[in-house]
């Protein structure tokens, strides 16, 4: 006895009853077509990262802002000792200039 | 050898029609393997009607995932590997056992030389064999598959499926004989 043979004699294909293709296209047809699912959590996931990645960029744009503004700021501070500065050494010049005519 | 190659030129057409919503092309493909369905489910169930059911089952399940098939030999493997799972999840849904296959023997075509009786005989008690047993014999003599391809569609380690394999042919060799103790 070859079990192995006999096994794959009795195991032969075989084919269903008649018209077999015929009723499954049947039921594809009669069947509702599959509904598409809104794929919800993608579209949470996809807000969260619009919320996220806006948030940020409004969060560096103010730190941007504020930055610039205290650059400003400071320029016009520098600018303001500089010429303060120079009015001082002015006047400090005239008073050296009117000290040294009278003494002459 | 070009009737092979002709084959498998007309099988990728038909997938590529049918995944362009070709009804025709799809019916094609139901043709073509509907036989290597059928009987995975008959030899796992011994019944006509459920191996119908299961079939069915799988080719909507076939035309609902038709675009992620990649190939026709993609094709064969995803059916044989649906086809095996859905026969699984029947079995163990339903705790069904199989049953005598009397009332179908007049559906098969006998070879030349062959004996109708010990055919039947071996379905019987392939289909009485536990499921995992009874599925690994049936890719192995009806699809001619070896075990580095068998557990691929079943997912188990190859040597699960040596074993299954071994333990199935020991048992049938015994019930076969006859054996009181089995």
């Amino acid at each position: 006895m070859n079990l192995e043979k006999d096994l794959a004699r009795a195991l032969r294909r075989e084919r269903p009853a008649p018209g077999f293709a015929g009723r499954v296209m049947q039921r594809i047809e009669t069947q509702p077509e599959p509904r598409v699912r809104p794929h919800w959590w993608r579209t949470i996931a996809a807000s969260l990262t619009l919320t996220a990645v806006l948030g940020g960029w409004a969060a560096h744009e103010v730190y941007e802002q504020r930055r610039l503004e205290g650059e400003r700021a400071r320029d016009q501070v520098v600018q303001a000792l500089r010429i303060a500065n120079e009015k001082v050494r002015y006047a400090q010049d005239e008073v050296r200039e009117i000290g040294s005519t009278h003494n002459e | 050898m070009t009737a092979i190659l002709s084959d498998a030129v007309a099988l990728t057409g038909a997938l590529e029609r049918a995944q362009a919503g070709d009804h025709d092309a799809f019916a094609e493909l139901v043709n073509e393997h509907e036989a290597m369905v059928f009987s995975l489910a008959f030899h796992f169930f011994g019944d006509r009607t459920q191996a119908e059911e299961v079939a069915q089952e799988t080719f909507l399940q076939l035309y609902r995932s038709l675009r992620s098939i990649e190939s026709p030999s993609h094709l064969l493997f995803w059916l044989r590997q649906v086809a095996t799972r859905r026969c699984i999840d029947q079995v163990r849904r339903t705790k069904l056992r199989a049953v005598p296959l009397e009332s179908v023997e007049e559906l098969y075509s006998h070879e030349p030389g062959a004996d109708p009786l010990r055919d039947r005989k071996l379905r019987e008690l392939v289909a009485s064999l536990p499921e995992a047993q009874r599925i690994v014999v049936t890719l192995r003599y009806q699809e001619d598959l070896d075990p580095t391809e068998i557990c691929r569609i079943v997912d188990m380690p190859v040597n699960t499926v040596k074993s299954h394999l071994h333990r199935a042919l020991q048992a049938l060799r015994r019930k076969f004989q006859g054996d009181p103790k089995s």
